[in-house]
């Protein structure tokens, strides 16, 4: 009897527990998701030089947009913005500055890096945001296919879609090689802005979460280059 | 006063035809012409108008866009061009025996020596190159443009990088061809030597093609340690097989092995067809296979392992089999399947294709030409495609018997 009792008093308290910890969620801003603090799993050591070590990141916790910045969304923004007719719902092909001013415009930012990748395979270290396993009907391979239009339609740990494949995108952080990493490379420096995800058409590693890309900032060199925007939370 | 209109005329007409005259070869042949004369004179543009120091060049942009010389073009897939016609060359000597066109597959190797050369790399193979010590205004329009390179090794060049698993699988493709059908000591001593530092390049980085800042270029993938297409498998059990026949090295038969036993390769490449959905069945996946199939049947021993093959060669069949040959390069599949199963699948209506086909041409076209300012001006020029995979198929069908010199 005794064993009952304090079996249904530990189950209140995990539960109300919960509850309180559920009550303390923010709620996301419109086509975003909420991405609790905490550490995971970022860099690779089976991939390129620049993705290790493998070592345990944190962040704080974040908003990130559940889709990439569609070309109808950044053409209210910059007039001026120009895309195939039939391609409203496909990712805005921008520069980094480009995403930046965007972001900004609408009070929100770019993710950084460690943001990016979490918000885009969890905590759990896998390689993509759906698992470790492949096909191509999992990504935006093909051009032709607008957001979220792959026809398995996968999501990340936090809800996130196309983070694997259809564009690159930008993050914050300058392009610099990981604490621990001592591999040598004269792109490092405040030269390149870093890109994650990989862009359709290319070999399906580079659509791992933690695959890097290198970009100038100004100039996005034909590469398929797209974004999202993220947001502090405030308390 | 007559003297001066003489003039004026005289100058208009040479600005009018100075895009017409300014390519080596013009004459292109009828639709009804025999198919060896067509073959023949699409040999003749080839040579004379796409050919860069040995590598051809995929598509030309004539002057005045094309500066100096008619080689400027989109340049990304080069080295395919330069493997279909060094198989061409391969076997139109296969069948001629002709001591000048064992010459030209030799002048084709020594171009692909000059594309590891210009990179400065051993085992770093350019995508294409072109004489310029200035970057070409087309670098910007056809690909990346971080891609271009100025050559340190060969001053006066440069190169584009970010070399693809397609073109690893067009290089050792054309070099085992060139290695059966018409080297002599010294030319199987060089292409020894090419895919002994290609292939082997690729293993040391965990079989990955890395590029000149250390990272794997965008396409380069035959790696156990990360996800790849099973098309990538069937491509470097092909490649290992090839350097190790070539080299004697066993480095790359133990590679193959561990490959297979150890990663499942061959189980893997049984898959490389993509079937469905439909809009990955492509036609240039098709090409990939064809070329490794080629390379892995006839030196593979193991039933066990060749019935794997055949099992992925059959489902390349069961697709190949509906084609209706729209495109040139789908010729080439049903002889290619005939020789290397034994089983004749060339059909009436591939007989009818093969006489019928056609493929170069030349347009006139506006293109974006960047200025020295920046800006952009639109200046109208003409450019050719190439009729490499033509010339391929016609000396492949001469040589193994489906095409009759005739026709």
């Amino acid at each position: 009897m005794k064993t009952i009792v304090y079996t249904l008093l530990g189950l209140f308290i995990s539960l109300n527990a919960l509850a309180e910890q559920k009550s303390e969620i923010p709620s996301p801003h419109k086509g975003m998701v909420y991405v609790p603090a905490g550490e995971f799993i970022m860099g690779s050591d089976v991939g390129d030089a620049d993705e290790s070590p493998k070592h345990t990141a944190s962040t704080g916790e974040f908003f990130i947009d559940e889709y990439e910045v569609s070309n109808t969304e950044f053409k209210k923004f910059d007039p001026n913005h120009t895309y195939r007719k039939d391609r409203e719902n496909h990712p805005a092909l921008v520069t980094w500055d480009q995403a930046n001013a965007y972001a900004k415009s609408i009070g929100k930012r770019l993710p950084t890096e460690k943001e990016w990748e979490k918000a885009a395979r969890g905590t759990d270290g896998r390689l993509f945001p759906w698992g470790n396993t492949y096909d191509l009907t999992f990504v935006q391979y093909n051009r032709s296919q607008g957001i979220a239009q792959t026809i398995a339609k996968p999501k990340s740990p936090y809800g996130c879609y196309d983070m694997a494949g259809g564009a690159m995108e930008w993050v914050q952080d300058w392009y610099n090689p990981y604490p621990g990493n001592d591999v040598p490379s004269d792109k490092y420096g405040k030269k390149f802005k870093v890109l994650k995800g990989g862009q359709a058409f290319n070999d399906v590693s580079h659509m791992r979460c933690a695959h890097r890309f290198y970009l100038p900032k100004d100039d996005r060199n034909n590469y398929l280059t797209g974004f999202r925007c993220a947001k502090d939370v405030k308390r | 006063m007559k003297r001066l209109n003489s003039f004026i005329v005289g100058l208009f007409i040479s600005l009018l035809s100075l895009p017409i005259f300014a390519q080596t070869v013009n004459e292109f042949p009828n639709p009804d012409d025999p198919l060896h004369v067509r073959v023949a004179m699409y040999d003749a543009l080839m040579r004379g108008n796409h050919n860069n120091e040995g590598v051809f060049m995929q598509h030309v942009i004539f002057p005045p866009v094309g500066v100096e010389k008619p080689l400027v073009g989109s340049q990304e897939d080069c080295l395919e061009i330069t493997g279909a016609m060094m198989a061409a060359y391969c076997y139109r000597y296969g069948v001629t025996k002709k001591p000048e066109h064992r010459e030209q597959c030799h002048e084709i190797l020594r171009g692909l020596v000059k594309m590891e050369k210009v990179t400065g790399v051993p085992g770093v193979f350019a995508r294409s190159f072109n004489k310029t010590d200035k970057p070409l205004w087309h670098e910007s329009q056809h690909f990346f443009t971080i891609e271009w390179h100025e050559s340190t090794s060969m001053p006066g060049y440069r190169w584009e990088g970010d070399l693809s698993s397609d073109k690893f699988v067009d290089i050792c493709y054309m070099l085992s061809v060139y290695y059966d059908m018409a080297a002599d000591e010294e030319g199987k001593k060089i292409a020894a030597g090419l895919i002994d530092r290609f292939v082997g390049r690729v293993v040391d980085h965990n079989f990955k093609l890395v590029d000149v800042d250390n990272k794997m270029t965008l396409w380069g993938n035959f790696c156990p340690d990360l996800p790849h297409q099973a098309l990538n498998s069937l491509e470097i059990l092909a490649a290992l097989k090839t350097a190790h026949r070539m080299t004697g090295k066993d480095r790359y038969h133990e590679a193959y092995r561990m490959l297979i036993e150890k990663h499942h390769y061959d189980d893997e490449a049984i898959m490389a067809k993509v079937i469905w959905p439909e809009m990955w069945n492509v036609i240039w996946d098709d090409k990939l296979a064809c070329k490794s199939f080629w390379q892995l049947f006839g030196h593979e021993k193991d039933p066990s392992l060749l019935n794997k093959y055949t099992m992925s060669l059959n489902r390349h069949q069961y697709s190949w089999a509906n084609s209706k040959y729209e495109r040139i390069g789908e010729i080439w599949f049903p002889m290619v399947y005939s020789v290397l199963t034994g089983e004749n699948v060339v059909t009436e209506k591939t007989i009818e294709a093969i006489k019928n086909m056609q493929e170069m041409e030349r347009r006139t076209r506006k293109f974006p030409v960047t200025q020295a300012d920046g800006s952009v001006k639109m200046v109208e020029a003409q450019d050719e495609n190439n009729a490499a995979q033509l010339i391929r198929n016609y000396w492949f069908g001469r040589y193994y018997g489906f095409i009759d010199a005739s026709w």
